[in-house]
């Protein structure tokens, strides 16, 4: 059997759906962060098959998953770097310990 | 037929260890399947013929982000974490959340199980090249201001004042 666009969606609903429930569910923030790289990555994944199957000239689907990734490492090291400044100023890195803005 | 063999291989240790990132209690091991993970997402992009895009993903995700997660990991972990339970208390609501999700995605995604493609993939770098420095000239200086900008902010972030205050 051959490879269609439908499979390469559901191994990017998978993903997604797997960073959904990690970032919906975990208590320590860098398990949210893990799991919203997932969610980059099935966003990722998509992009590459569309541009391979819907439009196999040309190759901006892979440039938008470049900007992707691109923005993904800006975002990771910006919050890890947040969570470093609370884990050293208030030493938790729990989400339900971290609620101080809850008013 | 070896490209099927390829993508279910690399599907199957994507979907595998990224369940198994949000759901271990170890958070050195989640790090570790996560780069995994981001491994066999690399090898789908390369059953896909993105070439470029299977050389950054290993580049940018399995030699940065996951070595930066594992180092965070390591930074501010406690040995109590290592057995502690990491899902909080609404996981039932948050599965329900996924499932409503997953029967949206489902249907979508059906509908696209007659696209087939067409040719072989043909080596995608020096086209990104060419779109990156003409027609995404603008936005690929845009998105080297941000990663410039991110670059301060992580350094601003965690410094520590000096005058002893932490």
């Amino acid at each position: 059997m051959t490879l269609t666009l439908g499979h390469y969606l559901f191994l990017g609903s998978g993903l997604f759906i797997i960073g959904i429930f990690g970032a919906l569910t975990r208590r320590s923030v860098i398990g949210i962060l893990m799991s919203i790289e997932l969610i980059f990555n099935a966003a990722n994944v998509n992009l590459a098959a569309f541009n391979r199957f819907l439009h196999p000239d040309g190759v901006t689907g892979q440039a938008f998953a470049l900007f992707i990734m691109t923005v993904a490492a800006a975002e990771v090291v910006v919050g890890l770097a947040l969570v470093l400044a609370i884990y050293r100023s208030r030493d938790k890195i729990y989400m339900e310990d971290i609620n101080i803005m809850r008013g | 037929m070896i490209e099927s063999i390829a993508f279910y291989m690399m599907a199957g240790v994507a979907l595998g260890s990224a369940l198994l990132v949000v759901t271990l209690r170890n958070t050195v091991h989640c790090a570790l399947f996560l780069g995994l993970s981001l491994a066999g997402v690399a090898g789908v992009f390369g059953t896909l013929g993105a070439d470029f895009l299977f050389a950054s993903q290993i580049l940018i995700y399995v030699g940065g982000i996951a070595v930066l997660m594992i180092f965070a990991v390591m930074l501010m972990g406690r040995t109590s974490d290592l057995t502690l339970r990491q899902v909080n208390q609404e996981w039932l609501a948050g599965l329900l959340v996924c499932a409503i999700t997953a029967v949206g995605l489902w249907r979508a995604a059906k509908a696209c199980l007659s696209a087939t493609a067409s040719g072989s993939p043909a080596a995608s770098t020096r086209p990104l090249g060419r779109l990156m420095l003409g027609d995404y000239a603008v936005p690929f200086e845009l998105i080297s201001l941000v990663l410039t900008a991110a670059l301060l902010g992580a350094i601003f972030f965690t410094r520590r004042e000096a005058g002893g205050r932490k």
